[in-house]
C-alpha cells in the first residue's frame, strides 16, 4: 500500500487524535478556535507560495493541525441544554414523559430496560417541558411498548453509578459518551403508553424477521440466525454466547462488513443471472444496503460496513479503482463526526482495527505464504484472518483481557458455513415474505448449517486453552506492537525494517510479560473491592499467594459482579491461579460471584462452611467441576497462606450440616482472622449478633487491627461487645449504595465510632486497598484517590 | 432452449437447497427425538435447585425431622465432604413436658404422632370440658388409640 493512495487516513489519524486530545482542550475552546484560525492562516499561506517542497509540507502539517483542532473541538463535551433533565430541580419520585429511542430490553422476566428521550416531567401537577435521555430499568411486568412510543412513567432518577475498582469499566464515563446523565428506576404497573405502537418501517422489518426466524427454527438455532442476520443475540444462551467466545469467532453474531459484503454479493449473484445491467445491479445493491443498515441499527460495525460498502459500489459505477484503506479512513472520518464518543466504543475500535488489519496486513502475508507454496485460497483465508486477529488482539485484551488462541483456525471453518448461514438466512427471509409453504423447505436446510455452526464453534471451544487471559496491555506495549505491524509489509524490501519489526515485536512481548515477573514490594495487599451490595476481599500475600474471600453477587435476575468485576480486576492483577478461594456462607451476594472465578482460574482450594442454600446452585456446581480441594472449615482450624496464619473462629462445627441453622444462616458464616507480622484481619461474613457471641464465649483471639464489618453494617451485626472485644483501628463496610436493606445502618456507623474505628465504605470511597509491611499500613480510597497511612503498633495484638 | 452459465449455478442451487430442505424436514418428522437432542447438543441443564432449608420457630420442640408426617425435604445436593465432627442429627426434644390445658391446637399438633387435625380435635374437647383432668382425658377422642397416648404420656402434663 502507497501512501498516496489513502490520503485520507493521516486526516483521520489527526481527527481522532484531537478527539482524544478534547479533554485538556475543553477547557479552553476560544483559544483552540484562534489556534485553528491561525494554523489555517499559516497552511493557506504556505499553499500560496507555490509549488516548492518546504512550502507544501509546511502547508500539509498545517492541514492536518487545523484537522486536529477540529477533532478537539467535536470531541468535546457540549454544555447542557438549559432545559436538560440533569439540570431540573426534582422531587424524589417523578413523572417524566417520553419518546422511546430503542426498543425496550428484557433482560430478566421482571426487569426491563428502556432507553427513553425525554420531553417533559411534572413538578407535582405542572408540565414542564425538559430534554435529555434517560436509561431506565423497570421491575416488573412492563406491558408491551416498542421503539418510537411516547410514554409516560413515574421514576426515581440519581446518577448512574459504576463499580470503582482499579483498572475496572468506567460505566458513567459510558453512559455520558452515550449522552445519558441520569439513570431511572420505578415500578413497571407506573408505565403508561400515550401513543400507540406504531414503529418506524424499520423496526417493523426487524421485529417481523426476529418472529419469522423464531416461528421456523427450534429456539437456539433461532438465536444463533437472529444474530447472524441481525446481531440480535440477546436470545443465545449464556454456554453458546461463552463458546462462541472462546471459539474466537464472536465477531459473526456482529452486524459488520461480513453480512454486507454478503448481501450485495447476493445480490450481484442473483440480477446478473437474471441479465440485469452492472450498473441497475449496483444501484440495487446500494438500495440494499442502506435498507439493511436502517433496519439492523446505528451500532459503528454497521456504519462502517455500510459506508465502505457505498463506497465501493461508487467506485464501480463510476469505473474508477477503489481504495479500500482511503474508504476505511473515509467511513472513521464520518462516524467520528457524527458521533466522536464511538471512538472509545469497543464495537467501534474492532471494527476499524479488523478492518484495517485485514486491508493492510492480508496482502503481504498472502505473498508471503504463497511463495511457500500454500494454495491461493488457503494462503488468502489464512492471512485474513491473522491480519485481523492481530490487529484487534490489543482491543480485544484492553476490554476483554480476552486473547483466542483457537480463533485462527476455527474462523478458517466457522466463516465459510456463517457464510452459507446467513446468505440462506436472508434468502429464506425473503421467501417467507412471499410463501410460507416455501419458507417451511428452506428453514430445514438452513437448520442443518446452524447446527453445523454450533458443532463447529463448539468444539473449537472445547479445545484446552482455547481462550486465554491476559491483563491489559499498556501504551507502551500496544505502542511497539502497532510498529511491528506496520512494518510487516516492508519486511521483504530492506533489510533494517526486518530488524526493526524484530526490535518492535520483542519489545511489546517483553512490556506484556513484564506484570508477570515483576518482583513483588513485600508488602501485603487487601483489596476490598466495590462489588455494589456484596463482599469480594482479595488478600494478596508477599510470596505471591492469593485468597479471595467471597465473589460479589450473581444470580439470575442481576449483574454477574463476578463475571464483570472479580475477574478482571484478577486478571489486571495479573493471575491465572487463585490459591484459595472462601465463600463465608452461600448467600448470592457472597457466593454467586464465585461461579465465574471458580470456572476462569485455577483454584487451589475452596474453603467453605459446608452449607449450601438455594440460589448457590451455580456456584456449587462450579466447585465440584473446578477441581478445586474443597475444605470444610470449623472454628479453632489453622492455616498457613505463606507466611500469614489464617485462623477460623466461626462456624463451631456442632450444627449438623444437613440441619437448618436455628439463628439463620447468617451465622453460620465463615469467621477468618489473618495475621502477618503486626497485622490482623478479622473477616466476618455475615456474622450477626448470635454468632458474635458465640465467637466471644469461645474465648477465641478476635482482637485485631482491621475489622470487615459484619453483613455490611447491618444493625444486628458489630454490637458493642464484640467490638469492645476486637477493638479494630479500621473497619471496613463492604456495601452498596442505595441498597434496599439500607445498610450500613445508623446504629452500626455509631457503634463502630463509639469503638474509635476508621471506617472506610465501599460505597463512598470505591475499592478499599490495605497495603502492609508489617510496620506501616497504607490504606487507599479508590474513588477518592486518597491514601492514609497508620503506624503498626507492634505490642498489638491478641 | 438453454440457460446462461450464471443462470445454471442458481437454479442448481435453489434445487439443491430444496432438495435438502425437504430431505431433513423428511427426517426430522421421523425422528423429533433425535433431531430435538442434536438442537440441544450444546446446552446445559441448570443445575438442580437446592431446596429452602425449613423455617424453623424460636424454640424448636420438636425437630421437624422427628415428625413422620412431615419430614424433612431431602436436600437435593448431599453436603461435601464433612470434616466438622459429626455428631449424629439428635432430634431436639423439648425437656419439659406440654401442658394440655394451656397449650394450644399448633403446639400440640407438634407432639410426636399428632397432626394439626387431632390436635384440633384435643383442642374441642378440652373446650368442651372446661380441662383436662389428666393425661387419661384424651382417651376416647377420635384418633387417639392407647398406644398413641401411652407413647405421649412422658411429653404432656395437666396444669391446673
Amino acid at each position: 500500500m502507497k501512501w498516496h493512495e489513502a490520503p485520507l487516513l493521516p486526516l483521520s489519524a489527526a481527527f481522532a487524535l484531537g478527539i482524544v486530545a478534547a479533554p485538556w482542550a475543553a477547557a479552553a475552546p476560544g483559544r483552540l478556535l484562534v489556534a485553528g484560525g491561525l494554523l489555517l492562516g499559516l497552511g493557506a499561506c504556505a499553499a500560496a507560495l507555490g509549488r516548492y517542497r518546504p512550502c507544501e509540507g509546511a502547508a500539509t502539517v498545517a492541514l492536518l493541525a487545523v484537522t486536529f483542532v477540529l477533532g478537539a473541538l467535536r470531541g468535546a463535551t457540549e454544555p447542557l441544554p438549559a432545559d436538560h433533565i440533569a439540570r431540573a430541580e426534582l422531587a424524589p419520585v417523578v413523572r417524566i414523559e417520553g419518546r422511546l429511542a430503542d426498543e425496550p430490553i428484557r433482560w430478566a422476566p421482571d426487569r426491563t430496560r428502556l432507553s427513553l428521550e425525554v420531553d417533559g416531567y411534572f413538578d407535582r401537577n405542572d408540565r414542564r417541558p425538559a430534554s435529555g435521555r434517560l436509561q431506565v430499568t423497570l421491575y416488573g411486568e412492563t406491558a408491551p411498548v416498542g421503539e418510537g412510543q411516547r410514554v409516560s412513567v413515574e421514576l426515581k432518577l440519581s446518577r448512574p453509578r459504576g463499580f470503582r475498582n482499579p483498572g475496572g469499566f468506567d460505566y458513567p464515563a459510558f453512559l455520558r459518551r452515550e449522552g445519558i446523565l441520569l439513570v431511572g428506576s420505578g415500578r413497571a404497573e407506573s408505565l403508561a403508553a400515550l401513543t400507540a405502537d406504531e414503529p418506524p418501517w424499520p423496526v417493523r422489518v426487524k421485529r417481523w424477521a426476529v418472529a419469522a426466524i423464531g416461528a421456523h427454527l427450534p429456539e437456539t438455532s433461532a438465536a444463533l440466525l437472529a444474530g447472524l442476520i441481525l446481531g440480535e443475540k440477546k436470545g443465545l444462551p449464556p454456554e453458546s454466547d461463552e463458546a462462541f467466545r472462546r471459539a474466537g469467532v464472536y465477531h459473526i453474531l456482529a452486524v459488520s462488513g461480513f453480512n454486507v459484503a454478503l448481501l450485495a454479493s447476493s445480490v450481484f449473484f442473483v440480477l446478473s443471472a437474471l441479465g440485469i445491467s452492472r450498473r441497475a445491479t449496483a444501484v440495487t445493491a446500494g438500495a440494499a444496503l442502506v435498507g439493511f443498515a436502517l433496519v439492523v441499527g446505528g451500532q459503528a460495525s454497521v456504519l462502517r460496513a455500510t459506508v465502505m460498502g457505498l463506497l465501493l459500489l461508487a467506485a464501480l459505477l463510476l469505473d474508477r479503482k477503489s481504495q479500500l484503506m482511503n474508504a476505511l479512513a473515509l467511513a472513521a472520518l464520518a462516524l467520528l463526526t457524527w458521533r466522536p464518543g464511538d471512538l472509545w466504543d469497543p464495537g467501534f475500535q474492532l471494527s476499524f482495527a479488523a478492518t484495517a488489519g485485514i486491508i493492510y496486513l492480508t496482502p503481504a502475508i498472502t505473498a508471503w505464504l504463497a511463495a511457500r507454496g500454500w494454495p491461493a485460497w488457503l494462503a488468502t483465508a489464512v492471512a485474513v484472518s491473522v491480519g485481523a486477529q492481530a490487529a484487534v488482539t490489543p482491543v480485544m485484551l484492553i476490554h476483554f483481557n480476552q486473547l483466542s488462541l483457537i480463533g485462527i483456525a476455527a474462523n478458517l471453518i466457522v466463516v465459510p458455513l456463517a457464510a452459507v448461514a446467513t446468505t440462506l438466512g436472508m434468502l429464506a427471509l425473503l421467501v417467507a415474505l412471499a410463501s410460507a409453504v416455501a419458507a417451511d423447505v428452506i428453514f430445514p436446510a438452513l437448520w442443518l448449517v446452524l447446527v453445523a455452526l454450533r458443532a463447529a464453534v463448539w468444539a473449537a471451544a472445547a479445545v484446552p486453552a482455547a481462550m486465554i487471559h491476559l491483563p491489559a496491555p499498556g501504551w507502551a506495549a500496544i505502542f511497539t506492537w502497532s510498529m511491528a505491524l506496520a512494518l510487516v509489509p516492508f519486511l521483504g524490501a530492506r533489510r533494517w525494517t526486518r530488524s526493526a519489526a524484530a526490535a518492535c515485536l520483542i519489545a511489546a512481548l517483553a512490556l506484556s510479560i513484564w506484570p508477570w515477573v515483576e518482583p513483588g514490594d513485600g508488602r501485603l495487599r487487601i483489596t476490598f473491592l466495590d462489588v455494589g451490595q456484596g463482599d469480594a476481599i482479595l488478600v494478596e500475600l508477599p510470596e505471591g499467594q492469593r485468597l479471595l474471600v467471597d465473589g460479589g453477587a450473581a444470580g439470575a435476575r442481576r449483574l454477574d459482579v463476578g463475571e464483570r468485576v472479580v475477574a478482571p480486576y484478577l486478571w489486571n492483577r495479573p493471575a491465572a491461579r487463585v490459591d484459595a478461594v472462601a465463600v463465608t456462607h452461600s448467600d448470592t451476594d457472597h457466593s454467586g460471584g464465585l461461579r465465574a472465578v471458580l470456572t476462569r482460574f485455577r483454584v487451589g482450594e475452596l474453603w467453605e462452611n459446608g452449607r449450601w442454600g438455594p440460589g448457590s446452585e451455580e456456584t456449587l456446581r462450579a466447585a465440584e467441576r473446578s477441581g478445586a480441594c474443597r475444605r470444610t472449615l470449623v472454628a479453632g482450624q489453622r492455616i498457613w497462606l505463606g507466611s500469614a496464619l489464617v485462623t477460623v473462629l466461626n462456624p463451631d462445627g456442632t450444627l449438623p450440616l444437613d440441619e437448618p441453622a436455628p439463628d439463620g444462616e447468617n451465622e453460620q458464616s465463615l469467621v477468618l482472622r489473618l495475621d502477618w507480622r503486626g497485622f490482623s484481619l478479622l473477616l466476618t461474613g455475615d456474622l450477626g449478633r448470635p454468632g458474635e457471641e458465640r465467637v466471644l464465649a469461645s474465648h477465641a483471639p478476635v482482637r485485631v487491627l482491621v475489622l470487615k464489618v459484619g453483613h455490611h453494617g447491618s444493625r444486628f451485626s458489630s454490637t458493642g461487645e464484640f467490638l469492645a472485644a476486637t477493638r479494630p483501628e479500621v473497619a471496613v463496610i463492604s456495601v452498596g449504595a442505595r441498597n434496599p436493606f439500607r445498610h450500613p445502618t445508623p446504629d452500626a456507623l455509631a457503634r463502630l465510632e463509639a469503638a474509635g474505628a476508621r471506617i472506610y465504605r465501599t460505597d463512598r470511597d470505591g475499592a478499599v486497598i490495605l497495603e502492609t509491611d508489617g510496620a506501616s499500613l497504607w490504606i487507599t480510597r479508590w474513588a477518592s484517590g486518597t491514601v492514609e497511612r497508620l503506624d503498626l503498633d507492634p505490642e498489638r495484638g491478641a | 432452449m438453454s440457460y446462461s452459465h450464471p443462470q445454471l449455478k442458481l437454479l442448481l442451487l435453489l434445487a439443491a437447497l430444496f432438495l435438502a430442505g425437504l430431505g431433513v424436514r423428511e427426517w426430522r418428522m421421523g425422528f423429533p427425538d433425535a433431531a430435538e437432542r442434536l438442537e440441544r447438543f450444546d446446552r446445559e441443564d441448570p443445575p438442580p435447585p437446592i431446596p429452602p432449608a425449613p423455617r424453623l420457630r424460636a424454640a424448636p420442640r420438636w425437630a421437624a425431622a422427628a415428625r413422620p408426617e412431615a419430614p424433612a425435604p431431602p436436600r437435593a445436593v448431599p453436603p461435601p465432604r464433612a470434616r466438622a465432627p459429626a455428631t449424629p442429627p439428635v432430634p431436639i426434644a423439648d425437656p419439659r413436658p406440654l401442658d394440655l390445658n394451656r397449650a394450644s391446637a399448633e403446639e400440640i399438633s407438634r407432639l410426636p404422632g399428632v397432626g394439626p387435625s387431632l390436635a384440633r380435635r384435643i383442642v374441642e374437647e378440652r373446650d368442651r370440658r372446661g380441662r383436662f383432668e389428666s393425661a387419661d382425658g384424651l382417651r376416647g377422642i377420635l384418633g387417639m388409640g392407647p398406644k398413641k397416648l401411652a407413647a405421649l404420656r412422658e411429653h404432656v402434663t395437666v396444669g391446673e
